[in-house]
Order: structure tokens, then sequence, then C-alpha cells
């Protein structure tokens, strides 16, 4: 409730300095928008001239259920970071449902390549430290984009750092098993995006303010879940009103 | 016999129309996606008549004026009314053109409609998940507004990220810094360039 409180003032404040929220609905922080003009053209050149060959080489040298497999394997292994995620979110069933799935996976789903806990119907639940600290009321604060890692904003990028020091490899896995496993991972990912990232390029007038937009939407509604559960649409309906001048 | 014959077709015609009318946006959904499906799975279509159809079923769905007005906000009214004709248009075969390229990738997936709730303004939203296995299932809400009695889609919001939203942050840039005619002349360059089909 103090959430929505919060909201109210918030509003209060933007309508007496005379910015509309539909300002903010439609422009994202985006200060340093050339710095990460650069890097986003980095990382999609790294993308279109070797990740991408290799993971459509992946794809067709895998069969679906192997791909499956091992995206299964590796969601399975980011248990700490869920688990951890849950709890710091206050979400206490979540994180029994999160490790109840971690431990049938990991002992009757072929340690994690199937899923059998999805059939179960224990959901898995997709948290991270950048959206902890979003529930917590941290502001994303401007967008940017990371080389090699993509769309993010230092909100998200804190949560990053906190999340690879919680991820099961680095314990117990040396360093170079660490790398190759992490270079798969990639690999098969981006192969389940093919399809979709093609789509985007092709959909889109601007791919950058295209990715920008995406991903600023998808990641306050997910921090926004805390609130409502069905809150899914990510804008508020000044977003569906004719404007008129 | 004939007689009573035609006016039972005809009764039972007007009573479709009424029915089909009155839909409630749940239904709406349900139709689309069923009439899709039943497209894209009918093996003796070719790719392209397929397209055409699927294009058929989902513009007769979906309120593409409100939609492109939504998408330009308060740039609608920097557009002549010639102009604005145009962006409808050439925003609907931009999309028609890209999203049509990859029904060929249809694999059987299944639309499930899991939810729906009215908003604030009277509009509706449906949630929808295509369900596609092997935890690659993808969330889709759908939202619609009445016009004339028909509930029609507005927006698709696909793994929470609008449509609108997400093409009304693209094009606001392009038009302040080049107006309309820019914005018309990109969308009709990348129609051009990404058409894999002939051109109908």
């Amino acid at each position: 409730m103090t959430r929505t409180r919060r909201a109210f003032v918030t509003l209060a404040m933007l309508l007496s300095l005379g910015v509309t929220p539909l300002a903010m609905a439609q422009q994202e922080d985006d200060p340093w928008e050339g710095f990460n003009r650069h890097i986003f053209s980095f990382n999609d050149g790294v993308d279109v001239y070797v990740l991408e060959p290799v993971a459509k080489g992946w794809n067709w040298a895998a069969p679906k259920p192997v791909q499956t497999g091992v995206s299964n394997f590796f969601e399975n292994l980011r248990f700490p970071i869920r688990f951890v995620n849950d709890i710091l979110q206050g979400k206490l069933i979540d994180s029994a449902q999160t490790l109840a799935r971690f431990t049938v996976n990991t002992m009757i789903g072929g340690a994690g390549f199937l899923d059998p806990a999805s059939e179960i119907g224990l959901k898995q639940s997709n948290e991270d430290f950048g959206q902890t600290l979003g529930v917590w009321g941290v502001p994303s604060g401007p967008y940017l984009v990371l080389p090699l890692l993509g769309a993010s904003n230092i909100r998200d990028t804190g949560g990053l750092v906190f999340d690879s020091a919680a991820s099961i490899t680095p314990f117990f896995i040396d360093g170079f098993i660490t790398l190759g496993a992490r270079v798969i991972d990639v690999v098969n990912t981006r192969a389940q995006f093919l399809g979709a990232v093609a789509e985007a390029k092709a959909a889109s007038l601007d791919y950058y303010v295209f990715v920008r937009n995406a991903y600023t939407q998808r990641r306050n509604a997910l921090v926004k879940d805390e609130d409502t559960k069905d809150a899914d649409t990510p804008n508020d309906d000044t977003l569906y009103e004719y404007i008129e001048p | 016999m004939r007689r009573p014959l035609l006016a039972t077709l005809l009764v039972a015609g007007m009573l479709a129309t009424i029915v089909a009318a009155a839909d409630d946006p749940k239904a709406v959904v349900q139709r689309t996606s069923d009439q899709v499906i039943a497209v894209l799975k009918d093996g003796s279509l070719s790719s392209d008549t397929k397209r055409t159809k699927v294009e058929q079923v989902v513009l007769s769905s979906v309120d593409f004026p409100a939609l492109s007005r939504l998408v330009l906000a308060r740039n609608w009214s920097k557009f002549s009314p010639a102009q604005q004709q145009e962006f409808v248009q050439e925003f609907q075969r931009h999309l028609s053109a890209t999203y049509g390229k990859r029904l060929d990738e249809y694999r059987n997936e299944n639309l499930q409609i899991v939810g729906d709730r009215q908003e604030s303004n009277g509009d509706w939203t449906v949630k929808s998940i295509i369900v596609r296995g092997g935890g690659n299932d993808v969330t889709v809400d759908y939202r619609l507004r009445q016009s004339d009695g028909q509930w029609k889609i507005i927006d698709f919001i696909i793994e929470r990220v609008s449509l609108v939203a997400n093409f009304r942050s693209q094009f606001q840039d392009i038009v302040a810094n080049g107006g309309p005619e820019r914005l018309l002349t990109l969308l009709r360059e990348k129609t051009a360039k990404g058409e894999p089909l002939s051109a109908s």
C-alpha cells in the first residue's frame, strides 16, 4: 500500500511540475545514448559475425530435445540466485517451490536435464537481484548497454554483480570448465532466439530503441509483479488515450 | 417448402450476425486464434495463401486505425489526413510483411486463454499463453476496445512488452527529427526491402 501512496505522491509532483506521466511512458531514461549506441553496435557485430552463426550451427546439429535439456540444465543451476532472491523479496512460498524444483529436477530429472518439476506443477520463479532492488524501491537509473552482456540499467548491473557471486558454478568447478559451460549456455540460449531476433530486426525501424524500450517495459513489469499479481499490462492507461495537442 | 427454408436461412444468418457482433473480448481472441490456427494447420495451402488468409483473419479482429493512432500518440496531429491514412496503410503493410514471413515456422503451438479483466478506461485485456513446451511458453496479452459494438484488438503485449509502446518509442525520434515524411519513407523502404513474396 505504501508503494501505491508513493506512486500517487510522485504522480502529483510530476503533474505540479507540468510533466505528464505520458512523457515518462514514452521516453526511456537514456542520457548516455551516444555511448550506449556504440556498445550496442559492437555487441550486434559480435552477434552477427560470431554468436549467431555458431548458434545456427548448434541449432542444426543438436536435436530439439537436446537443446531443451541443455536449457533445463543451466536453468536448474540458477537455483541459488532464484532462491536467494525469492527470500530477499519475502516470497517464502516461492522460495520453497524453488527449492523443491531444484531437488526434484536434480534428483529425478537427470541432474537437471529434464524438468519433471514443471510437470507436477512446481512453477519456476524468475527472480534476480536487479528485481529485488526494484522491489525494495531502488529506481532503475539510466539505461546502460554493457559490452557483450547487452541491455541493462544501473540498478540491474549492480544486481548482475551480486547474482554472479551467488551463482552455483564458481564454487566448485574449475575456471576453464566454467568458461566452457558458459559458452554452451550462451550459444544454446541464443539458438532458442534465432527467429525472434531476426524478427525483431526486421520489425524495427530503430533496433536500438526497440531493444531499449522492450528491456525497460519488461523489467518494469517484472518488478511490479510483486505488488499486483495480475498487472501484466506494462503500461498505465495513458498509453491508450488519443492525444490531442 | 422452399420459402420456409429460405426464411430460416435468412433468420439464421441474421442471428449469426447478431451473435458475432455480441462477441465478448475473450470470444474475439479465441475465434481469431482458432481461425488462424486452422489456416496454419491446413497442409493443402501454399505459404502465400496462408499468409493472405491469416492477414484477412487478423485484420478483421484488429482496429488498425486505432492502433496506428495510439502508436503515433501526440505526433498523430502532425500528420495531414492524407499522411495519416498513408501511415495506417504503410504500418499495416510493414507488420504484415514482417510477421507474415514467420508463419512457416508454425509448429503446432496452441493458444490458451488464461484470464481477462476490464481496464479502468473501459478497454478489456485478454491474457493468453502460447504453449510451446520445454519452458519456452510465451505470454501474450491482447488489449481490446469496443467500436461500433465490436470488440477489436488495439494492442499486443508479448512477454510484457507492448507493441504500441515499443513502436511509439521508435517513431518518436524519427518524427521529431525528420517529420512525418521521414517516417513514411522509412516504412516504405523497409517494406520494399523486406518483402519476401511477390508484391500483391
